[in-house]
């Protein structure tokens, strides 16, 4: 069964090293269609750069990266956006200046066609295009519950808040694969519970996600299946009750504490 | 809110009427002169304000791109006896090929070293006119322009000129303020703020600069050729660096990334020279610190005075609001942030 779904995401024996330090060594692995694939391991484990170098942020050392059986190796950033892989950020990138409705337009910025020198002349055309990114936006920030805050910029939001207007922002891109950089770190548990329902939702309605996350509680109960990082290599890969007996993984990730706990839970 | 609109555009109408009817009204030259210079100087500050003020691209060559849309048209009609009409098109033309060929290699660049690029186009623009004297005239530059042609309406006296500057500025902030209003000048604008994230939606940063900085040069070309025309002469030592200077301080006094802070900007500016003319010798000092003062206290401009949000950051409110705070708060420890 597992075997005949297509390939997503597939990295093929990708390494990327700044100058003497390796950040990734070696890692191959191949999300399947319908999944939510997590990426996980300890601080300084090479998640990220993984990520970027999905996102075409930087090149890899070597090693080729597939995205449904394309080779997107040397494609620029937005080249690759555009194949419709969408994405949040570890440490948020949002714009500040503008309110949560004006984040989430530039999101759909692309879904518009009209060039800057129509522009200039087709008044009907454009005002009817922004009409119609408005009211996607809106559409949008229904779905996740903060259409009140339409007008509000999103500087002065809680972190929180401005996570799910990334995501937002991410979803106005219209993605078929989200990469998600740590969407739960700094939430507080009910936000934590919001935000994994949401991803669940996407999920349900058709997107494959990707996800880098520490928590474990979000990344066991989420995924479909987990591949772990250690010091750039990948060390262990499997479902996620695999990855929880995996001696190595405990020794290096997750401790021995939570193995008793994990013990204890499956007994409960 | 729908009223609201309406009577702006009433007093927007009223301004634009009062504009054409002034230099008719008023046959002091002097007069005219000031708002001909006004309305060309409005012209490029709305130029600059796409790359620097929304994009944040720090763009130090607006003499240069002035230069080349002045000289271009003047001298295909002096050396090739083009109609003078026509200078208006070629200095569009001029725009598209700074904006291209000066900024897809330069907008690679960030910071300050794109500063540096712009200045050195700028200064090897004003080096080529000054040294070309055989093609450009040298330092006597080209004399004795002649009055711009409008298909047999000759704009032979600075007033005639000045009615068609306020036509032509008109459209052009109208058309800078859509843009800014629009997709376009929120993109700009989330460029500045976070250039990674634009990526990441899917949008290609590097030719939406390039845009930005072709609307600057076209803006700035437009402005040249009226300059042209207004000054009846063209020397390179108008195009110095103390120009693009003077409109990054138009565009800072008024309010960065908005069209009617560049109007306001542009023509204070402008005017204040005019007006602090007793001052005398004491003019740049008092220039200066007026300048300072702007920047301290309201670094997003005039125009700040009248956006809520703006107001509260800007510097001579937060002080205020933080001198009320601690007053308030004297004693409760300051919490620290989720972050």
């Amino acid at each position: 069964m597992a075997e005949e779904r297509k390939s997503v995401l597939r990295l093929e024996n990708i390494t990327k090293k700044f100058q003497g330090l390796t950040a990734v060594d070696d890692v191959s692995f191949d999300m399947k269609e319908r999944s939510i694939y997590a990426l996980i391991g300890p601080n300084g484990a090479g998640k990220t750069t993984t990520v970027n170098m999905i996102t075409g942020v930087f090149p890899p050392t070597t090693g080729k990266i597939y995205y449904r059986d394309r080779c997107i190796n040397g494609m620029k950033t937005f080249e690759i956006a555009r194949l419709g892989i969408g994405r949040t950020f570890q440490n948020l990138k949002l714009f500040n200046s503008m309110s949560v409705l004006e984040n989430l337009m530039i999101g759909g910025h692309e879904m518009t066609k009209i060039g800057l020198v129509n522009f200039c002349f087709n008044f009907g055309g454009s005002k009817k295009e922004e009409i119609l990114l408005r009211e996607r936006a809106e559409e949008v920030m229904e779905y996740l519950g903060i259409q009140d805050l339409a007008k509000r910029n999103v500087k002065n939001l809680s972190y929180g808040r401005q996570k799910i207007v990334e995501l937002g922002r991410a979803m106005m891109t219209g993605p078929k694969l989200l990469l998600l950089d740590e969407p739960a770190a700094g939430l507080i548990p009910s936000e934590r519970k919001e935000f994994v329902d949401i991803v669940l939702r996407m999920f349900e309605e058709g997107m494959d996600i990707f996800l880098i996350e520490h928590n474990m509680d979000v990344v066991m109960n989420v995924s479909t299946y987990i591949t772990v990082l250690n010091f750039g290599s990948r060390i262990a890969e499997g479902t996620p009750k695999e990855i929880q007996s995996d001696p190595e993984v405990i020794k290096a990730y997750l401790g021995d504490k939570y193995q008793e706990i994990a013990a204890k839970e499956r007994r409960d | 809110m729908k009223e609201k609109k309406n009577v702006k555009i009433a007093l927007l109408a009223a301004l634009f009427v009062g504009l054409i009817v002034f230099p008719i009204v008023d046959k002091n030259t002097y007069h005219q002169l000031a708002l001909a210079q006004t309305l060309v100087n409005v012209i490029i500050v709305l130029g600059l304000n796409f790359i620097t003020g929304l994009t944040g691209q720090m763009n130090l060559g607006t003499a240069g791109i002035m230069a080349l849309g002045a000289y271009s048209g003047q001298l295909m009609v002096q050396k090739l006896g083009m109609a003078t009409i026509l200078t208006i098109p070629v200095a569009i033309l001029m725009g598209v090929i700074i904006g291209y060929a000066l900024g897809y290699p330069s907008l690679r660049l960030k910071g300050v070293y794109l500063s540096l690029t712009t200045i050195g186009f700028s200064e090897i623009v004003r080096l080529v006119i000054t040294n070309w004297a055989d093609f450009t005239g040298g330092t006597t530059g080209v004399q004795n322009i002649p009055a711009l042609n409008l298909f047999g309406l000759k704009l032979d006296a600075t007033w005639k000129l000045t009615v068609f500057l306020v036509i032509i500025c008109a459209v052009l902030v109208f058309t800078a303020y859509r843009i800014v209003n629009s997709k376009y000048g929120r993109v700009f604008k989330a460029i500045r703020d976070n250039i990674e994230a634009v990526e990441a939606c899917g949008i290609d940063v590097a030719g939406l600069k390039i845009k930005a900085f072709t609307l600057a040069a076209i803006f700035g070309c437009i402005g040249g050729c009226f300059y042209g025309f207004l000054m009846t002469y063209l020397n390179p030592t108008q195009f110095t660096q103390d120009l693009s200077a003077n409109y990054l301080l138009m565009m800072m006094f008024g309010g960065i990334g908005s069209v009617p802070g560049s109007v306001i900007g542009a023509t204070a500016v402008t005017l204040l020279p005019e007006f602090l003319r007793f001052t005398k010798e004491y003019y740049w000092l008092i220039f200066g610190i007026i300048t300072l003062l702007f920047a301290i206290f309201l670094p997003y401009g005039f125009i700040s005075l009248f956006q809520k949000e703006k107001r509260e950051e800007a510097g001579i409110f937060k002080i205020l609001n933080d001198r009320k705070g601690k007053r308030k708060n004297a004693g409760v420890p300051k919490s620290g942030g989720m972050r």
